[in-house]
């Protein structure tokens, strides 16, 4: 069951700029799902409108089967959230930053804080005004007051940035124990694909405010089958492949559909006096999607 | 409602934890002791010279409630509305500029319900400063004359010269006290409607400050006269009609009446504003 569903964003900003063109995609129950997208491609306005930050010109959020744009609270009670730099009370406490946020969800319990401070590593320092705080320390307490309300789902936007190699890896962990122990469903909005690639089961690309892909990050799950041609005779191999109703792109890869199998491509590449230098299993990689919907 | 209230809680946390909210108090210190030396000193011939001429007992009516009403009324409007502006000012539009704001409606509540927590914080300070200037005005008082005489309410502008006993007197001073810290939140007000638009909050302060110098100048001007009906630096001189012998009640209610309803209107407009807004950095 889709916990999280957009549905034909549309977004014109004053300037006259597109930032979103009929954009919808949804998260499933227990997922985590990257969205990707170039700088300007409207990934922080599809969060903001799926916060309620921003009002959309058409198509609306639902988050647990409450529109964000018409039942706001009932549809923000399911998630907890990171949109955009972490911006905390710097002459409050740690605590007390996270015990005035809570109070807006109508939600406090003071174990469960404790324990959530203490799952992200912050118990030493939660009595230390935000002021002092490390950036790594900010995001940490971030990820505190959005997991406080005990959502369903994680909106994180860029939670990484600006963290060291450390803490990267770090928040790696976390989040994905969050999946594993807590079942949690994440939305994360990065431009780090090999993150991206690490954490997510799926992901959406935007590019200049419409979505190019919705689909599994590559290598996860994934049932297709690819193998690489490397020779001088490519083009006679791209023959031999259209004879077999094979479509071999100009990097020598092609997708084999089920049951045909790698050896029986390599037979007829062989017969066809092909020079082939290597055949190979081909993995494709979230860069290369990417790109490739970039070049489209 | 008791949500209502921790939310209005943890808004008074926030505000009360910033060092700029206590600049107001430490000024209006500072400016009363400077006042009261200056009345003791060379203002209570003044005093002597009104209240002989009344025929009554200067040394009676030379205390704590009189020196503080001097003070108050001297200072509240135009000091206490700087103050007053400088923190509904910065009430929506700081948190925004500072990101604050996205946090907070990252949660589970809408902007009416933040707006509104907001709003009565600033309404909370108002109160709360107007309150200190009275007493802490009057403590200094005390401190000059002693407990004890008589109160001289005099408002030359309303027409207001009376005399009180002790006890009389300390009533009415709590009941000027009181109405002075609704009028205002007029003031407040305005500083509320400019925070939620979408500009930096000193220019919010700014603007309010501008609004409500703006109203004062026009108000003393004598071709205004029809029109003072119209201006909200009118209706909150009638918080000073408390102190008559016999109030006019009807004209007090009447601009309190206006004073509320211009602090819906403003609160409304602000909420108007704000509500339609995209929030993105």
């Amino acid at each position: 069951m889709a916990l999280l569903e957009v549905q034909h964003l549309t977004k014109q900003w004053k300037a006259g700029k597109l930032a979103l063109d009929d954009v919808g995609f949804s998260v499933q129950s227990g997922e985590i799902v990257g969205l990707l997208g170039h700088n300007g491609a409207g990934k922080s306005t599809v969060m903001g409108i799926m916060l309620g930050m921003i009002h959309p010109d058409q198509g609306q959020v639902s988050i647990g089967g409450y529109s964000v744009q018409t039942q706001r609270a009932a549809a923000l009670r399911q998630i907890g959230a990171i949109y955009e730099a972490a911006a905390f009370y710097d002459y409050l406490t740690g605590w007390q930053n996270l015990k005035a946020l809570c109070s807006l969800s109508g939600y406090w319990d003071e174990a469960e804080a404790r324990r959530i401070v203490k799952l992200v590593q912050l118990h030493d320092r939660i009595d230390a005004k935000t002021g002092t705080y490390s950036h790594g320390m900010r995001q940490r307490l971030a990820l505190a007051q959005a997991l406080l309300p005990q959502p369903k789902c994680l909106l994180l936007d860029e939670p990484t940035d600006g963290l060291d190699p450390e803490g990267i890896t770090e928040f790696r962990e976390f989040i994905l124990r969050l999946r594993d122990e807590f079942g949690m469903t994440i939305l994360l909005n990065s431009h780090l694909l090999g993150e991206v690639e690490l954490m997510c089961d799926r992901c959406v690309i935007l590019r200049e405010g419409k979505k190019v892909y919705e689909g599994i990050v590559p290598g996860r799950g994934e049932k297709k089958v690819r193998y690489q041609l490397v020779s001088p005779d490519l083009q006679e191999g791209r023959v031999v492949c259209a004879r077999l109703e094979l479509k071999m792109d100009r990097e020598g890869i092609v997708e084999l559909p089920p049951p045909m199998e790698g050896h029986e491509v390599l037979r007829s590449l062989v017969e066809a006096a092909v020079r082939v230098e290597s055949w190979r299993p081909h993995k494709q990689s979230l860069e290369e999607l990417y790109l490739g919907m970039r070049r489209r | 409602m008791f949500l209502f209230l921790q939310q209005w809680r943890a808004e008074c946390v926030k505000l009360l934890a910033r060092k700029r909210t206590y600049l107001g108090f430490a000024a209006f210190l500072a400016l009363e002791a400077a006042v009261l030396s200056l009345v003791h000193i060379k203002g209570a011939t003044y005093f002597k010279t009104l209240i002989t001429r009344q025929g009554q007992v200067f040394d009676e009516y030379y205390s704590a409630p009189t020196l503080a009403l001097i003070l108050l009324m001297a200072s509240v409007f135009l000091l206490g509305g700087i103050y007053i502006t400088l923190v509904s000012g910065d009430i929506v539009a700081k948190e925004n500029e500072d990101g604050h704001m996205r946090m907070l409606l990252a949660r589970p509540i809408s902007r009416f319900r933040l707006l509104l927590v907001k709003f009565l914080t600033c309404v909370g300070y108002t109160v709360f400063l107007v309150q200190f200037i009275a007493w802490s005005a009057f403590s200094m008082g005390l401190l000059v004359t002693g407990w004890g005489g008589g109160f001289f309410a005099f408002m030359p502008e309303l027409g207001i010269a009376a005399f009180y006993d002790w006890s009389a007197g300390m009533g009415k001073y709590f009941t000027i006290s009181l109405s002075l810290s609704y009028a205002m939140i007029t003031v407040a007000g305005i500083g509320f409607m400019m925070s939620c638009m979408p500009i930096k909050p000193a220019a919010a302060t700014i603007g309010a400050l501008s609004y409500m110098l703006i109203d004062f100048i026009l108000r003393n001007m004598g071709f205004m006269e029809d029109y003072k009906h119209l201006l909200f630096t009118y209706h909150i001189q009638a918080a000073g009609r408390v102190l008559a012998e016999e109030p006019q009640w009807p004209v007090i209610i009447r601009s309190f009446t206006v004073l509320g309803a211009m602090n819906l209107t403003f609160f409304m407009i602000g909420f108007g504003i704000f509500d339609s807004r995209d929030l993105k950095s």
